[in-house]
């Protein structure tokens, strides 16, 4: 594999885990999103100031990185959760640019430079980069698919559909809405900063621009087009978007507008996502299939 | 004497300027079925919602089984054993019919934090489910995705979780509307049955051959308030209930 090649396919694997993360906000629990980049960003600047200023290892800062991003996630999820759901988008884009704006202005995060020399996670004695680092991430993605899949079957996450199909007849049953908003939301930014933890010691530099407005529209961009709510949707969604770009060079400029473009496309014609029942994509693939075990 | 199971003393809800409700009180006894009547806009939905704790009343209290239950949230008045129905249905529209009533029965583990992380997807839950899916007729349609029952079946979907919550009082918002004769029958059978399990029911109705027939006792609401009570037989030869039914607006009440 060229290093070219590497280096996009180990940013897919860390979107995907920060998708993952977003995909249990909005689509188990059915809350809106607009900010998830925010936290991927949190993950990224607490694990490198943690491991630049403190010395400490990667692997020592992650839970603490981990703990961080559910913490802040908590904080900030409690009133915004509170607000009707037609707020909630605008709270989470608010939350993503005072975020950012906390990254690009506050010395202690390093400012309009950012913050360098993070550095590379050592596993047992090695410098992981190129294709171990790749590797290590995958696991990290499989790890994250497990914890998803595992949550499908509990309980908890039952209550978050049940809130994200009726919430007052969720209520009626027992279920604090508000509780469980707040539980998958501390999920899935816990989610976003174990994938922002990665993505800065694969960068080794990152600064607030990484985190903005527009990328928590492309995590949205990419769930939704995989299919909200899905186990593989994350990880379909992030491939193809991150795929598409890298094919068609001149059109990185204009990513904003064609992951708002395809939201928009996608919320009116295919809301479940390419992997969602009764998708365009779902009745060409499962035919083809029962043709193949023939 | 007995303690009554659930009352309300002078409850009311404005909405601005409306009286939705205004100044009811009325008491259920254990083992009772009491019918609320009244016109279309008389309040009793709004009623309902007052005691399972959607809305907050602007005045007056609600008191179930020794305890002052208004002001807490849906979530906790549920826990108590108080289940509902929603006269404008309520499913839990993408998950299964099955789904739909595990939902209720994980009503035990939503307030604790171990339990929560158990699965639902267990051969024990599922019969149990099921079971309650046999009750109310719907056991041929448990993997079905509810959005797409017809409404008859949803109304019974309703019933099915309502009784999962509902171990202590049962609140039915107009179930018997949009069913057939026979299913009407076979409802008011459960109802009954339901009845001598020991469970208290709370409906509205406004089919009166079926609310005559199972109510122990009726109060009718009109403009928000409490305008009769007495049994079913009283009800019927009741001048302001008459006069509630058939006399338009601008008609004063007796309360
Ligand atoms: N959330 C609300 N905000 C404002 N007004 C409301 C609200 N809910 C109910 N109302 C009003 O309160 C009044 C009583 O409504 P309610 O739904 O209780 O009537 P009902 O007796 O159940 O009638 P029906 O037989 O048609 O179901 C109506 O005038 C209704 O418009
Ligand atoms: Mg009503």
């Amino acid at each position: 594999m060229s290093a070219y090649v590497v280096t996009i396919a180990t940013l897919m694997v860390v979107q995907a885990i920060a998708v993952c993360g977003l995909n249990v906000i909005v689509g188990y629990a059915g809350q809106i999103s607009l900010g998830h980049a925010a936290f991927f960003g949190i993950g990224a600047y607490s694990t490198a100031v943690l491991t630049t200023k403190l010395g400490i290892s990667f692997w020592t800062a992650l839970p603490l990185v981990i703990g961080i991003s559910a913490l802040i996630g908590l904080l900030l999820g409690l009133p915004s959760l509170r607000v009707r759901e037609d707020f909630l988008a605008i709270t989470t884009i608010g939350i993503n640019f005072i975020v950012e704006a906390v990254f690009r202005y506050v010395p202690f995060f390093g400012g309009a430079l950012g913050i360098g020399g993070i550095p590379r996670v050592m596993f047992f004695g090695v410098r992981l980069k190129g294709i171990p680092f790749f590797l290590l991430c995958l696991g990290f993605l499989v790890l994250v698919l497990l914890i998803c899949w595992w949550l499908t079957r509990s309980w908890a996450s039952l209550a978050c559909y049940a809130i994200r199909e009726e919430e007052a007849a969720a209520s009626t049953m027992g279920i604090s809405p508000v509780r469980f908003k707040l539980l998958a939301f501390v999920i899935g930014t816990a989610m976003a900063g174990l994938g922002g933890s990665l993505y800065a010691h694969y960068m080794q530099f990152i600064s607030a621009g990484d985190f903005s407005f527009p990328i928590s529209v492309g995590f949205l961009a990419m769930l939704v087009l995989g299919g909200m709510g899905t186990l593989w949707g994350p990880v379909v969604g992030t491939l193809i978007l991150g795929i598409l770009p890298e094919l068609f060079r001149p059109l990185v400029d204009y990513r904003i507008f064609f992951y708002t473009l395809l939201l928009l496309l996608m919320i009116r014609f295919q809301p479940g996502g390419l992997l969602g029942e009764n998708s365009f994509a779902r009745k060409i693939i499962t035919p083809l299939l029962k043709g193949l075990r023939k | 004497m007995i303690q009554p199971l659930l009352s309300a003393k002078g409850v009311s809800k404005y909405f601005g300027g409306l009286r939705a409700v205004d100044g009811v009180s009325f008491e259920v006894f254990p083992g009772e079925i009491l019918g609320i009547l009244g016109p279309n806009g008389a309040g009793k939905t709004v009623l309902f919602n007052l005691i399972s704790g959607i809305y907050e009343p602007t005045s007056g209290e609600i008191w179930f089984s020794g305890e002052r239950i208004d002001g807490i949230p849906p979530h906790a008045i549920a826990k108590k054993g108080i289940g509902r129905t929603f006269q404008i249905v309520k499913p839990f529209a993408s998950l299964t019919v099955l789904q739909n009533v595990l939902v209720a029965r994980g009503i035990t583990r939503y307030s604790h934090l171990t339990k929560v992380w158990g699965s639902w997807n267990s051969k024990g839950e599922i019969e149990k489910a099921s079971e309650v899916l046999e009750k109310v007729g719907l056991s041929d349609l448990a993997e079905r995705k509810a959005g797409l029952l017809p409404l008859g079946n949803l109304r019974r979907l309703e019933i099915a979780r309502a009784l999962v919550v509902g171990h202590s009082v049962l609140l039915l918002d107009e179930s018997f509307s949009g069913l057939r004769h026979d299913e009407i029958s076979r409802l008011e059978d459960l109802i009954r049955s339901i009845r001598k399990d020991g469970l208290t029911v709370i409906l509205i109705e406004h089919n009166m051959r079926v609310s005559m027939g199972l109510c122990d006792r009726i109060i009718v609401l009109d403009h928000g308030q409490k305008i009769a009570e007495g049994r079913p037989t009283e009800i019927q030869q009741d001048k302001s209930v008459i006069e509630a039914y058939l006399g338009g607006k601008g008609t004063t009440h007796a309360t």
